[in-house]
């Protein structure tokens, strides 16, 4: 039994390494000169070639600053992200909850209408999209970022499902009570589900702030260059300056790893609940 | 309700259909402008000569120089009808044959059209079709098997399963054009990467990896390298090439992404598993394997199936992990067909033709999911 057990963590072990490899050579190849970059190197994490001599903290603060604002687009990115989830929060919430508890008429019809977008390939909803919001004149800001991710089908599905566990007579109290509908909604359904609608919160974030086609189309300027497209130009303007790019691609991803590590738990178990939804 | 009078029923309902429209009016109005407007404009567009600015109406001419000689349409067009005989003929018993003629038939039709649409029209389309098809065989399977078994192993974790489960969901998580850039390096063709350093440990030549425009099954075995004279024979050469180095690298990124993913939605189906019915297949002196072919596969359909269209959507939709690891060299041997449509739009400028590759994507999408639930409906059917 205890042979077995050491398999088994020792299996675990190598794909859990396997996993984390990439982000070691990252972490690594940031820390590094740009001599050792090329000279320095091995694909085995537990060699110490494969580590700087003397890790170059200074690579961050020159990627930071490099060309023209890495940092700016981080702070856009900030920005866009943000709105996006107020935005998403504001919208499917009151969707959800009406295709959960409100019998309006149409409902199922409504709702039919709503999953089709599902099926829709980003590729194409892009294309109009762009079409949109030149018209309107959004291109280059922040309402041409976030508006069109207002509202997700897929989020008010998943919400509602939640919405519909809540007993009916819990709202049937508080309307004899004399509350609106509204109020229901912001005082009882939205703190009963509050664990879900972090999710969503989650979600809409790192889907703004890992979202490229779309920034790609929407801004031409750097005013409302988000990160995603701030940093893939500076990959291919750095070149072969690896240990820059590494180190802005870490800088890329530490907001989300960080928001991962301190909520690990409600995001693994909502991400793998998640896949039920669809 | 029944309790209450007539009116005031209707009152109740009157107030539950504003109290409906007004609670949807923003989502809806969102969906509406950005989520279903976009199909119709995006067929309307198509049907116009449209380089940034609306040109004259066309009509299908965009779609006839996407599909090249029409005889191609013509083939396509069978293998509608075949496919949908295939589906709506009521056959008796014994009689099984016909409908696999007739699937048979859509199979070969398609083949058909697509060779002719490769050699005759959008040659870069119909390519990037083949890198998508490609992309998807490469790394949808891959990923269920991979996935399965390390939510097999995570199952059998009594202790630390969480930390587990954190790193290998890590993957998934990180944003994929930062982690693209990671992979741009490890694949790099420069002698000192990552993959290349692999390669020498193991006393092999580097490679150009996402750099190289050749087919693995070229470099392999020297497969798909001779002359061709006919649609056919010249459409055969292009898949015995196999999928270019440039794109199993970017298949090894998928992969690395996704497994843990997977791992973890396995894990919660594994979970819903009855124990009862594992106890109950021992006694009746089931050993691991029969256990796992007999009880765990077939109860967990629905969770294969669910991620098996989410892996077939998601390669007809992946962008941002392909779009930072393109390289000139590779020659487009990795773009998808996202990546061509885009092209088309932004770097060609041509909206009218690029809103005709996104229609004939929709379709192939479409067509893609229903095939797919049907197989799945049949299968979960037959394992009942």
């Amino acid at each position: 039994m205890k042979v077995r057990l050491a398999v088994l963590f020792a299996a675990l072990g190598i794909l859990a390494f396997l996993a984390l490899l990439p982000l070691l050579y990252m972490v690594s190849t940031a820390l590094k000169t740009f001599g050792e970059t090329i000279t320095r190197i091995s694909p085995n994490p537990l060699s110490l070639e494969f580590w700087p001599r003397i890790p170059q903290w200074v690579n961050f603060a020159a990627a930071w600053s490099y060309g023209e604002g890495l940092a700016h687009s981080f702070f856009v990115s900030v920005v866009v992200a943000s709105v996006t989830v107020l935005g998403v929060l504001a919208t499917t919430i009151p969707a959800a909850y009406a295709f959960a508890k409100i019998p309006f008429r149409g409902r199922e019809f409504f709702f039919g209408v709503f999953l089709t977008t599902l099926m829709v390939p980003e590729t194409v909803s892009t294309l109009a999209n762009f079409m949109t919001i030149t018209r309107l004149g959004w291109i280059n800001s922040l309402q041409g970022l976030t508006v069109p991710f207002f509202a997700s089908s897929f989020f008010i599905f998943f919400l509602r499902q939640y919405f519909r566990q809540i007993p009916e007579t819990i709202l049937e109290a508080a309307q004899i009570d004399g509350a609106t509908t509204f109020q229901v909604t912001l005082r009882i359904a939205v703190p009963a589900a509050r664990a879900p609608i972090f999710t969503v919160a989650f979600l809409a974030f790192t889907g703004s702030w890992n979202s490229l086609m779309w920034p790609l189309m929407a801004t031409n300027t750097l005013d409302w260059r988000p990160l995603a497209v701030g940093l893939t130009k500076f990959v291919t303007e750095a070149g072969p300056q690896a240990h820059l790019s590494m180190a802005a691609s870490t800088m890329a991803l530490a907001p989300i790893v960080l928001i991962y590590i301190i909520a690990q738990k409600q995001i693994t178990d909502s991400v793998t609940r998640s896949g039920i939804v669809g | 309700m029944s309790r209450l009078s007539r009116p005031l029923a209707e009152a109740r309902q009157r107030r539950a259909n504003r109290e409906g429209f007004l609670f949807l009016l923003p989502a809806g109005l969102i969906i509406l402008i950005f989520g279903l407007w976009p199909l119709v404009f995006t067929v309307g567009m198509s049907l116009f000569r449209w380089r940034v600015v609306p040109g004259r109406f066309v009509g299908v001419s965009h779609y006839l120089r996407l599909f090249g000689d029409p005889q191609s349409l013509l083939w396509i067009a069978g293998a509608f009808i075949a496919g949908v005989l295939s589906w709506v003929v009521v056959l008796p018993r014994g009689r099984r044959v016909f409908r696999l003629i007739l699937v048979l038939a859509a199979v070969f039709c398609v083949v058909m059209g697509w060779a002719i649409a490769s050699n005759t029209g959008d040659e870069d389309f119909w390519a990037s079709v083949r890198v998508t098809v490609w992309y998807a065989l490469g790394t949808v399977p891959a990923q269920l098997a991979a996935g399965l078994s390390v939510a097999l192993l995570l199952g059998r974790l009594r202790k630390a399963r969480q930390s587990f489960r954190v790193v290998f969901l890590l993957p998934y998580i990180v944003p994929a054009f930062s982690a693209a850039a990671i992979f741009a390096r490890l694949f790099s063709l420069r002698p000192e990467s990552f993959a290349n350093q692999i390669l020498a440990a193991l006393g092999q030549a580097p490679q150009q990896w996402l750099g190289e425009a050749k087919g693995l099954f070229t470099l392999l075995f020297s497969w798909g390298t001779g002359s061709a004279t006919s649609d056919l024979a010249s459409f055969g050469q292009a898949w015995a090439a196999g999928p270019s180095l440039a794109l199993v690298s970017v298949m090894i990124f998928n992969l690395w992404v996704f497994t843990g993913y997977y791992a973890l939605i396995f894990a919660h189906g594994l979970a819903q598993i009855p124990r009862d019915l594992m106890d109950a297949a021992s006694v009746d002196g089931a050993g691991p394997w029969s256990r796992f072919r007999y009880v765990t596969l077939p109860l967990l359909t629905p969770t294969t199936a669910f991620l098996s269209l989410l892996g077939l959507i998601g390669t007809f939709q992946s962008f941002a992990h392909i779009y930072v690891l393109r390289t000139a060299a590779a020659q487009g041997t990795s773009d998808p067909v996202s990546v061509v449509i885009f092209n088309t739009f932004f770097q060609r400028q041509d909206f009218g033709a690029a809103a005709a590759q996104a229609v004939v994507l929709l379709g192939i999408v479409l067509t893609l999911t229903v095939l797919q639930r049907r197989f799945q409906d049949r299968r979960v059917h037959d394992e009942s």
